[in-house]
Formats: structure tokens, sequence, C-alpha cells
């Protein structure tokens, strides 16, 4: 099989990924997070002192976020590689609806923009929304990790698809993520959707995560590549074809 | 077709130290049953959506229900925040066993995603709906009734994914001549979308056995869920164990 594909979809990775962090430090409502415990009346003026900025962030964010996707389906033909074709489901599975949940926040975000004289309480509603919506659900991520990382400690291949430290790392990046499920229980401190942990710790371990999972994909399809061209050599060679 | 065949000998050879026959597959299995637990734990002890609060009732009373369970709803949520995600390991298990049926992928595929995308307006948007209306018990009562609404229907309401999910399920077990899973538990697929045809009035009613809470449209269907749900735990158990090593899987 050709390797082309996912070469492509590895590489056009960093492309949207420096999009997305341009977009994460473009939005305004990160820098400081918007704290939960904001009123009504100070949502609704963050929005209007800030349409732009956040039209232009989440309009963007809307435009290049889902195009992650390819990428982490290049984990999945790689996972199936390792021979554990239900982890590799369960790992889509879980892309599926974490890319979902993304997209709905960002919908969000837009529709609290998306009109000025609306009642400051429905725009602090959707600003509600929108937080936890892109915080909290950390469950699909970290399940996605765990797949990995177990498709990796139970690969029995002589020469195994990814490097086993890869698994502990996504292990560490799934309990980094962990905590970020209080943001719906908790308004104030490191676990609240603005806090150090469930806010700072979450994304920057996402962030890592790809970073760190994309250097190692291009090792692991250059292997893949490589093994492939070795297999057809030696079988080419079995059956000598005449010579152009 | 048979996809059952000998394991070439060369692929024992390169495994330098042979794992436990499908280990990866019983590690899966056994999420389910633990997590549907907390599952349980989560929707009815916790958050009080299993079984659903009443439709028949005006903005105070809902006010006050989540001025009554706000605590609960918080931390029952913000667990499944964490354990949603081992549905996507469920849906995962069972589309490798349907693989192993002798039908076209499509099936598999089909049923994972109508799965992936059953776990959003079937789960997670009741959830957080919800979850807005318990973060901020002092909003205008005419929106918390909003939000109960919005998170009962869609949980309650979400009807079509869970269709197609058992339509490819009993499809592929009827097709199957590998006899992976046993006819019967098609036919059960087929009245897990009945009872999913029957739920359809619950945006219609707000009293009677068709709401969201009436016997028909919440229990029957529950019922037909639990059973359901026990039986393929326990099938797919037997389909894992009596998997034989090295069958080979279509791609």
């Amino acid at each position: 099989m050709d390797t082309r594909a996912q070469s492509i979809s590895l590489w056009i990775t960093p492309f949207f990924g420096v999009i997305l962090l341009l977009c994460f430090t473009a939005f305004p409502g990160f820098w400081p997070p918007i704290p939960p415990d904001m009123t009504a009346e100070q949502v609704a003026a963050f929005y209007d002192e800030n349409r732009a900025m956040v039209r232009f962030s989440m309009i963007t964010f809307n435009l290049c976020a889902i195009m992650l996707v390819p990428f982490f389906m290049v984990v999945v033909v790689q996972i199936k590689r390792t021979a554990s074709h239900v982890l590799a489901y369960s790992y889509l599975a879980a892309i599926a609806t974490g890319a979902t949940l993304f997209a709905i926040a960002d919908i969000f975000w837009l529709v609290a923009a998306f009109r000025p004289e609306r009642d400051p309480e429905l725009v602090l509603l959707l600003n509600d929304l929108a937080w936890m919506i892109f915080v909290a659900p950390v469950g699909m991520l970290v399940v996605q990790n765990l797949c990995l990382a177990l498709a990796i400690l139970l690969d029995d291949r002589a020469k195994p698809v990814f490097p086993r430290w890869v698994a502990y790392f996504s292990i560490a990046t799934a309990v980094a993520m962990t905590p970020a499920v209080c943001a719906v229980a908790v308004t104030s401190g490191p676990l609240a959707w603005d806090g150090a942990i469930s806010f700072w710790l979450r994304f920057s371990a996402f962030g890592l995560n790809i970073v760190v999972l994309f250097v190692v994909l291009l090792g692991v399809v250059r292997r893949q590549r490589d093994e492939q061209t070795a297999t057809e050599a030696s079988s080419s060679s079995a059956q000598p074809e005449p010579v152009s | 077709m048979s996809s059952i065949v000998a394991p070439p000998p060369t692929a024992q050879a390169e495994r330098t130290h042979p794992r436990r026959h499908n280990l990866d597959q019983l590690i899966c299995w056994w999420t389910i049953p633990i997590f549907y637990n907390i599952f349980g734990l989560i929707f009815v002890v916790l958050t009080r959506v299993m079984p659903p609060p009443r439709p028949d009732v005006g903005p105070q009373e809902i006010v006050a229900f989540f001025a009554q369970h706000g605590l609960t709803i918080k931390i029952g949520f913000a667990l499944l925040m964490f354990f949603v995600g081992f549905t996507a390991v469920a849906n995962g298990l069972i589309a490798h066993q349907i693989k192993r049926m002798s039908v076209a992928p499509v099936l598999a595929y089909g049923y994972i995603t109508a799965l992936a995308v059953g776990a959003i307006p079937g789960c997670l948007f009741a959830a957080f709906a919800f979850l807005a209306a318990a973060l901020r018990p002092d909003r205008d009562p005419q929106h918390i009734a909003l939000l109960y609404d919005l998170g009962l229907l869609s949980f309650v309401g979400s009807l079509g994914c869970f269709v197609a999910q058992n339509f490819v399920l009993a499809m592929a077990i009827f097709l199957d001549k590998n006899e992976i899973l046993p006819k019967w538990l098609a036919y059960m697929s087929i009245w897990m979308i009945v009872t999913e045809l029957l739920a359809g009035p619950v945006f219609i009613f707000t009293s009677g056995p068709l709401a969201w809470n009436g016997s028909i449209s919440f229990w029957l269907g529950t019922a037909v869920f639990v059973v359901w749900e026990f039986c393929i735990i326990k099938l797919l158990y037997t389909a894992i164990t009596s998997q034989p090593p090295g069958e080979r899987v279509q791609d």
C-alpha cells in the first residue's frame, strides 16, 4: 500500500496546527480565559468590545480545526498495523465524537457574538455552553490516548510499529487531561474552566500530544514505507522480470 | 465465503513474545459491564435523568428541581465527561465483531458512525443542558425551563442514531454465515427499533404513556434496552473467547 496519503495527512498538520495556534492566540476570551463568575452584563460587554476578534478567531477555528481529523486517522491506520482492529475502531469512534464537540462549542461562541442587542442573560447562557463543551468533555480524548497506549503495549511484532515510550506518553497525556472534567462542577480555582489545570494544563497537554505524535508518526510511516519497499524488492527478485 | 483461514506459519514466528489471544478485545469487553454500572449511577442516582422527571410542570417546579439536585447533577455529569469516552470502546468492539461476519464492512462502519453521532444528542447534549441550568440557578426561570426540555428531549428523543445502529446490527447478524452472534439477537435489535419508533411522540405529548416519562415511550424502551444490553454483553464475551487464534479478519 502506498504511504503517500498518510504522508499528506501528516504534513497538512503543521500547517493547520500553526493556524489553530494563531486562532488560540487571537481569541480574546483566552487571554485570560473568561472566568465562570462573570455577570451577564460583563459577559455581554466582553462580546461587545471584542466582537471582531471573536468572529475572526472562531470562524477560522471553525474552518480549520476539523482538518486535524486526517492526522488522527493516520494513527488509526497505524494501530491497525499493530494488529488490534478493535482499538483502531475505538480510536476512530472517539475522534468522531470528540471533533463534533469542538465544532459545537465553536458555534455557541459565534452565536453569542452574533446579535449585539441580545438579552445579556442569553449571551451568558451561550457563553456557558461554549465553555463547558470546549473544556470539560475530555473522555473521548482520554480514551483515544488509552487505546493508542494499549495497542502499543500489546504490539508483539518483532519490529513494533510505534516506539514503546509513546504508550507511556499517551497515558501521561490522558492523565493530564482528565481533571478538566471538573470544569462543569467547579467555578473557581485551578479546576474551573478558566483554571490552571482545567484550561492551561488540558490544552497544553493536547498541543504537546499533537506535536510529539506528529514527529513519531513521521518515523512510523517512513519505516512502513521502507518495509514495503524491502518486501517488494524481495518478491520481485524471486520472480525476475525482464530488464527493460 | 468463510473468513476463517489457517494462520500463515511465518506470522507466529515473527512474534517475539506471543501475547494472550485476543487480550485487546477482552480488555475492551471488561470496560462495558464496568461502565454501564457507572452510567447507571450517573443517570439514575446522581443526575435524576432516569427515570425522567415530569414534562407537565411549570418553570417554578423546574427551578426547584435544579435547586434540589444541582450538586448531584454537577458531580454526576462531571463523571460522565470522563466515562462517556468508553462508549467508543464498546462501539469499536461490536464493529470488530461485525467485521468477523460474512458481510461487507459497510455494516461495521455504519455501526461505528451511527453511535459516534448518537453519543452527542443521546447523551452529552442532555448533560450540557442540565449543567447549564445547574450552573446558575438564578437564571430566568423560562431559560431554565428551556434547558430542562432541551436536555430531556435530546436524551429520550434521540431516535434515529439508535434506529440506524440496530438496523445495521440486525442486518449483519441475519446475513452472517459465520454465526458470530445468534439470530435471536437480531430480533431483539428489531425490538429496539420498535421502541425508538414508540418514543417518537415524546416531542408531542407532555403527559400520558407517550410523554418522555411515559410507560410506553420511556419504561418499555428502557426495559427492552436493559435486556438487550445484558444479552449483548454476554454474547460478545462468547464471541471473543470462541474466536480461533490466528483467525484472519477482513481488513
